[in-house]
């Protein structure tokens, strides 16, 4: 038996085990079975899509009621997900070489069919940025027909991708800029080295990129690039290492909100950027989630100085954006770096850690629902009302 | 509020580098980096320091206060203080070099670092060693004055192996600039 061939029937056997394993009902009754596959709901707003921490392959995705895998996406090292608006597709930004680790190197946003989770298509790019755990560098537009993919080469750029032709259309320099928001009807935003926000308004084959004035300190306490952002509302909230949160109205001229400090939301001291002022600050890869319906924004946290954007939290804060009150505080015991909530009215929030372990968290009472070993370190995608 | 504007000189090296070059070639890209990349340590962060020369402890961060100078092979060692990755030290490579069949990224981010023994800031370029799998030891995440992508320079998640035969990331190294 040639090496080929040992893999084939290594992985006959491995389907045969897989397609015995995953038969809906356990008939014990001796006859012969058949190898199935199993297929898919729709993208629910119950589910999280967890990122296999930095390196791994694959977005695992969990049921919040359950703790439940209900199935896995083919995400690429490295790549970014994008969940269809109407539930059909799910599209993931990535980077692959001919030769595994060497070879001719290839850009594409993938397609699967989200009920069968096989690929439909690829759609060939001319680059995009190799960095994994950011959900701000892929978007798709609320129509569901764009997708906005963030390059860096070293030089930054946006690249347009049409979802319904299934092809690229154009790339757009953005020097000094990054993180994607989208901006319907306009284009989309970002943030700027120079503490702005830019809004690229696309008209046709050109665009007007126009900046508001300065509002944050890019070098001295930083926006999270992990932003989150409420599509119903055209809201983006922002939140800066020091603890500063802002919201942004996002539109042809977006305006934004007045900043005040998590710390005094909580009835506690502003924190500040010096070295020796312990303070709660905010930290991780995936720093914080918004429950748009009831517009409470959930921060990871920790107790020590400033210059700790990626500590592992101790505890969740609720802030309540239309108060600017912390409303609840939950101890974490085993630390994260990455917070998601589902956006339904059961409002689970997950976290995961660096050991690749997920938390269900019931984001009411603080309750562990349900612990997830291996779940996975990376990211957290759900799905987003529109 | 700002004390210095990397962007802002970020940007006008790329205007006045593209106004000569192709704009499209990747050589001109990577040539710009190339060139940007010797210009960023020496302009903003070291303006940042010798803004404020105060090195007691109170003016120091908690990674320099207890950064030593003595093991490379630590993530508490001085010149690590905005590395994020595993260390080239532990992976048959040096401070400096990469471990044999891998390759330096041309470009890289950059730290300000104080060194205890004599109390003066560095420029530290942290240069990722590619083309081979991740190292996988003595892994890092300092983050002193390490920023977001939109400052990728001051950013320490990018994969920063741009130009070379292969983007795999294998482990990072911190090399000396100069005084800051």
């Amino acid at each position: 038996m040639t090496l080929g061939q040992a893999k084939l029937a290594g992985m006959l056997l491995a389907s045969v085990i897989a397609g015995a394993f995953a038969a809906p009902v356990l008939a014990e009754t001796g006859e012969a079975e058949e190898a199935t596959v199993m297929t898919m709901d729709a993208p629910k707003s119950g589910w999280f899509f967890v990122r296999g921490g930095w390196g791994s392959n694959g977005s695992s995705i969990f049921d919040s009621a359950t703790g439940k895998m209900v199935g896995m996406i083919a995400t690429g090292r490295d790549s970014d997900l994008g969940i269809d608006p109407a539930g059909k597709a799910y599209y993931v930004a990535e980077t692959i070489w001919s030769k595994g680790n060497r070879g001719t190197r290839q850009d594409m946003v993938s397609v699967y069919d989200a009920k069968t989770l096989k690929l439909l298509t690829e759609i060939p790019t001319p680059g995009r940025l190799v960095i994994g755990g950011l959900k701000t560098n892929f978007v798709i537009t609320d129509d569901g027909k764009t997708a906005y993919d963030y390059n860096f080469d070293p030089a930054s750029s946006v690249n347009v991708i049409d979802l319904v032709k299934r092809k690229f259309v154009r790339a757009i320099e953005l020097p000094g800029c990054a993180n994607i928001i989208p901006n319907p009807g306009v284009g989309f935003s970002s943030l700027c080295a120079d503490g702005t926000l830019a809004t690229v308004a696309i008209k046709g084959s050109t665009q007007e990129i126009t900046r508001t004035e300065p509002f944050f300190d890019a070098a001295a306490d930083p926006i999270f690039s992990n932003f989150a952002y409420d599509r119903k509302k055209k809201q983006a909230v922002f939140l800066t290492y020091t603890g500063l949160i802002s919201v942004a109205s996002i539109g042809a001229k977006p305006t934004i909100g007045a900043p005040f400090s998590i710390q005094q939301a909580a009835g506690l001291r502003v924190a500040d950027t010096k070295p020796l002022d312990i303070n709660w600050y905010p930290g991780g890869m995936q720093v914080m989630a918004l429950h748009r319906p009831t517009a409470t924004l959930y921060v990871l946290m920790h107790k020590g100085e400033y210059w700790s954007p990626k500590e592992s939290a101790e505890e969740i804060w609720a802030v309540d954006l239309a108060t600017k009150k912390v409303t609840k505080r939950f101890p974490i015991k085993d630390g994260g770096g990455n917070i998601e909530i589902t956006q339904d009215d059961a409002a689970m929030i997950m976290v995961t850690d660096n050991k690749n372990n997920a938390r269900v968290i019931d984001s009411k009472t603080g309750e562990i629902k349900h612990t997830i070993e291996n779940a996975g370190g990376g990211h957290i995608t759900v799905v987003e009302p529109m | 509020m700002t004390k210095f504007n990397p962007d802002a000189i970020g940007e006008n090296l790329l205007r006045r580098f593209a106004g000569r070059t192709s704009r499209r070639g990747i050589l001109s890209r990577l040539g710009l980096a190339l060139v940007a990349a010797p210009v960023f340590p020496l302009l903003p962060v070291s303006r940042a320091e010798a803004a404020k020369p105060d090195r007691t402890p109170e003016a120091k961060t908690a990674f320099a206060r207890n950064a030593q100078t003595k093991d490379d092979t630590k993530c508490d060692y001085w010149r690590y203080c905005a590395i994020d990755g595993t260390l080239c030290t532990c992976c048959g490579g040096g401070i400096h070099s990469c471990p044999a069949g891998s390759e330096p990224s041309p470009v890289s981010w950059v730290g300000s670092c104080i060194n205890p023994d004599d109390g003066k800031a560095y420029m530290i370029a942290y240069r990722d060693c590619c083309g081979k799998p991740s190292c996988g030891q003595c892994g890092c995440d300092n983050t002193d004055r390490a920023t977001q992508l939109y400052l990728p320079q001051l950013n320490n998640n990018v994969i920063w192996c741009f130009g070379t035969s292969s983007m795999e990331y294998h482990c990072s190294t911190a090399m000396m600039i100069g005084a800051a």
